[in-house]
């Protein structure tokens, strides 16, 4: 899922520094989830700023609120009035749930509280490791299962390269060599001719260098005449 | 309904008086119309006052009361059963401990001590008028069945206990070997999923090539020391030596060891696949002293790291090196080593003198054995927790010496780290004994302070199910967390983690600890 | 008008926490009064959230107090506690507020001497470092 990590408290400390009534505004999904922005996090961070500001005299209102997935705008919307009131909106969600309402808010300010982030899997509690970097051109069926593109760290399609040593990578010796990883693998599968098939070089317009991407299932779009006379959120 | 509440203020033993101006503290905290009745007594233990209070408390029609006296444990319980009787419900009397809290640590400052009474008084009411009132209930156990894993020294001690209270037992046993126990042995089994909580577990064993479903009130994990898996490179080299057990064996069957004995700590002295264990000190002190009595012209060596002998058993180094056994201390860098060609002679660099000794050997016997591997497999399966050097966790020395923290199931002998065979049967009848105990109950009481999840607000980001110790938060059929109320402890450590704050423990929820919190800074004193 | 006097805030736990803040007290020995002892179940229950907030409604000092951590009652919630208690520190210390405000600690309920000691250290933070809140003063 979407991993992200809360900003330093002294970079969010100064951000909101100028600001009367800030509303940070957290999200019960993948922030939640990867404990960055859920409903605990954000009741911290009010605490965090309101003793921040009470040490340097200063006053601001800080209230906390959460919506269910900061990226939908049926649940953003369901805030607006705390929105409206606000001088600053600090997003503790993703920077699309942060962009969402900026987008349906132009007016109004809207400052990421976090760093977004990786695809991540939760390896154990605690910790997100990358495994995927959205190339848009999932090639795994014929690596073991394992993506080359987000754990190698050159991104080699037919690797291994001459610096995997002893199963590590030779830019850090506690990153498991990927290639060396997929080998194992398919010899476990009994697929080790798939190591000797060369591939071609990848085209990466699928992925983000190829542009900002649009995913659309057209069979799922309303209509025209379905979306007429609908509350104008759409 | 609005609520009714009765505030007791006691006098109390020898301090309260003297310090606190009690009256002052009860007014304090009756200062508000839902306090119906508030009385001053001098003993709230005194029978006669607890009368007084609970016809009181059923003439007012009370429905909470606010006891300002010393801790809940020591006040006579006959009062909370009086309440209970008058139609209070048990988690509605909260009890406010200002004998230990306020009187006795500010002796010598009444004038403090008053204020924060009050204060404290004040925010007991607070709290009580947030308190919910909390239900038990009750779950038949289906059987009084006894599992015993492991039908060693330990485990069939446990299966006896347990049968003795009543219960019906069922060995499982690893291997095909016959021996008497009461109940059932399942031989050629192993324990392989466990499913439920204390009382009702629902475990699966394989037997042989089948899989079957076994259920249980109680679980005893006998599963011993891994004996027949010496490990490391003294071992190997060594291939005749012996567990220091062995040793213990033979010199009970009266059979004298052969030649010098060399009793080395651990066969894996630089530790890479075992790290030393500290147990068996006592052990291997009587075992070195005894083989010397057997046989006093023959050499007793002790090879070790560091000896560390349970409290008066120091004095056994004493009398051991007075009888002659020889202390050999040895660094891990330079650790004792044994040709594997040449068996008998054992090199090591002996630390106070800085000469390196060659010993013979004659008996070679190791104080430190590896966990069985077998546990690794039953501790996930039962979900409790092991220890660093792969044993089976025990709760606590001190209050669980044979319970794991899981309820209903309990750990003795090797399975938790070596020990001889008298200790072994030993935490076996205790163990036994409180499984066939347990599973006798014919209920599982649960409810009153558990937690509870508000599944609108739920991730399912799963971080309650990884951190609690009990198995009761799990993913429910609606793809949120649920807490199994039958397994919760009632510690909150699920409330504290829940990223999304959608777990409360009933009657220590945030607003509650807030607010007790703030009421008490907010007092001046 | 004398000076404002320090406020602590004690998260104790039910188990081995407060029976060592009671036994302290039965063995005679006394402890500032500046210290306000709120109870949990357990230290695992208390979260950032009720230390922060403490902090916010006037506590100058806030302290965790658990069982031993391999002698925990309820198996690994000291732990947990701990966790919760350094988070906060970290959070503190990143916005320039001194973490020494806010600490763990662990006692097993034989262990009179610890609660006032304990308490000694704690009254002795939020006197020299007073109020968060600028220009000292009250709340």
């Amino acid at each position: 899922m979407i991993v992200a990590k809360r900003k330093p408290m002294a970079e969010i400390a100064e951000m909101v520094a100028p600001y009367k009534k800030v509303k940070i505004i957290g999200c019960r999904s993948c922030v939640a989830i990867c404990l960055a922005g859920g409903e605990k996090e954000v009741k911290t961070l009010v605490s965090a700023l309101r003793l921040k500001a009470k040490k340097e005299g200063r006053r601001q209102e800080f209230e906390g609120l959460v919506v269910e997935r900061q990226c939908e705008k049926e649940w953003v919307k369901e805030v607006e009035d705390r929105i409206m009131d606000s001088d600053l909106v600090l997003s503790m969600a993703c920077s699309l749930g942060a962009q969402t309402i900026g987008d349906m808010y132009p007016k109004k300010l809207v400052f990421p509280a976090l760093n977004t982030g990786i695809f991540g899997v939760p390896e154990e509690q605690g910790v997100w490791s990358e495994k995927c970097v959205g190339c848009g051109n999932c090639i795994i069926h014929t690596t073991g299962g394992i993506c080359p593109i987000a754990r190698c760290a050159k991104s080699m399609l037919n690797g291994p390269c001459g610096g995997s040593s002893n199963g590590k990578c030779e830019v850090n010796l506690e990153v498991d060599c990927a290639w060396y990883a997929i080998h194992e693998r398919l010899k476990l599968q009994n697929r080790l001719e798939l190591i000797e098939q060369v591939s071609p070089p990848k085209d990466w317009s699928t992925s983000h260098s190829g542009g900002r991407r649009v995913y659309v299932r057209e069979d799922a779009r309303l209509t025209q005449y379905q979306k007429k006379g609908r509350e104008a959120v759409r | 309904m609005k609520a009714r509440v009765q505030v007791v203020a006691c006098r109390c033993c020898t301090e309260m008086p003297k310090l606190l101006d009690m009256g002052r503290v009860m007014q304090a905290a009756s200062e508000r119309e839902l306090v119906v009745s508030s009385m001053l007594v001098d003993r709230v233990c005194d029978g006669k006052n607890i009368k007084q209070v609970a016809a009181e408390a059923r003439e007012r029609e009370v429905d909470r009361a606010l006891v300002l006296a010393c801790q809940k444990k020591d006040v006579n319980p006959a009062l909370l059963a009086s309440y209970v009787k008058a139609g209070v419900n048990e988690s509605l009397v909260e009890y406010v401990d200002l004998r230990d809290e306020v009187v006795l640590p500010h002796l010598g400052d009444p004038e403090r001590a008053q204020a924060k009474a009050e204060t404290k008084a004040v925010a007991g009411l607070e709290r009580l008028l947030m308190l919910q009132p909390l239900e038990r209930s009750t779950e038949d156990m289906r059987t009084t069945n006894v599992v015993v894993l492991g039908g060693g020294a330990s485990g069939r001690r446990a299966a006896e206990a347990a049968a003795a209270q009543g219960a019906h037992t069922v060995i499982i046993e690893k291997s095909g070997k016959a021996y008497k126990a009461p109940g059932v042995i399942m031989p050629n089994s192993t324990l392989v999923g466990a499913k439920g909580y204390g009382g009702n577990f629902v475990l699966t064993i394989r037997a042989g090539e089948k899989t079957e479903q076994l259920e249980c009130a109680a679980v005893v994990v006998a599963t011993g020391g891994g004996w027949a898996d010496l490990k490391g490179p003294l071992a190997k080299a060594c291939k005749s030596a012996v567990t220091l057990y062995r040793l213990q064996e033979m010199l009970d069957t009266g059979a004298a060891p052969k030649g010098p004995v060399v009793i080395v700590d651990t066969p894996d002295p630089a530790g890479k696949s075992m790290a030393v264990q500290d147990f068996a000190w006592d052990d291997a002190l009587d075992l070195a002293m005894r083989a010397k009595k057997t046989a006093p012209l023959e050499e007793v060596y002790i090879v070790f790291q560091e000896m560390r002998a349970f409290g008066l058993s120091e004095l056994r180094y004493k009398e051991a090196a007075e009888l002659g056994v020889r202390f050999i201390r040895y660094e891990r860098t330079a650790g004792p080593k044994i040709d594997p060609k040449e068996p008998t002679r054992m090199t090591v660099k002996d630390l106070s003198q800085a000469d390196v000794l060659s010993v013979s050997i004659g008996t070679l016997a190791f104080a430190a054995i590896p966990a069985n591997r077998d546990n690794q497999g039953i501790a996930d399966a039962l979900r409790i927790p092991m220890s660093p050097e792969g044993g089976v966790r025990r709760g606590s020395i001190q209050r669980w010496p044979v319970s794991t923290p899981r309820p209903g199931v309990f750990v003795c002998g090797s399975a938790m780290f070596p020990k001889g065979r008298d200790m072994a049967e030993a935490e076996g009848e205790a163990a036994g004994l409180m499984a066939g105990r347990f599973a006798m109950q014919g209920v599982i009481e649960y409810g009153g302070v558990v937690a509870e999840v508000d599944q609108d607000k739920c991730s399912a980001c799963l971080t309650c199910v990884r951190t609690c110790p009990y198995e009761a938060p799990f993913i429910g059929a609606a793809g949120k967390a649920e807490i199994r109320a039958q397994a919760c402890q009632g510690c909150g450590m699920c409330a504290g983690v829940c990223p999304s704050k959608a777990i409360e423990l009933r009657n220590f929820t945030d607003d509650q600890i807030a607010q007790e919190t703030r009421t008490m800074l907010g007092g001046d004193f | 008008m004398s000076e404002r006097r320090p406020k602590v805030v004690g998260f104790c736990c039910e188990r081995h926490g407060l029976d060592a803040a009671v036994l302290a007290a039965r063995s005679g020995r006394c402890y500032d009064a500046s210290v306000r002892i709120v109870k949990v179940p357990c230290s695992g229950r208390v979260d950032q959230t009720h230390i922060l907030q403490a902090l916010e409604d006037g506590a100058d000092a806030v302290f965790v107090l658990g069982c031993l951590e391999k002698n925990c009652h309820y198996d690994t919630g000291s732990i947990e506690g701990r966790k919760r208690v350094e988070y906060v520190r970290s959070t503190l210390a990143d916005l320039g507020i001194e973490k020494e405000r806010v600490e763990m600690f662990n006692a097993s309920s034989t262990m009179a001497w610890k609660f006032p000691e304990i308490v000694t250290r704690m009254a002795e933070v939020a006197k020299r470092l007073g109020p968060i809140a600028k220009g000292g003063g009250d709340r």
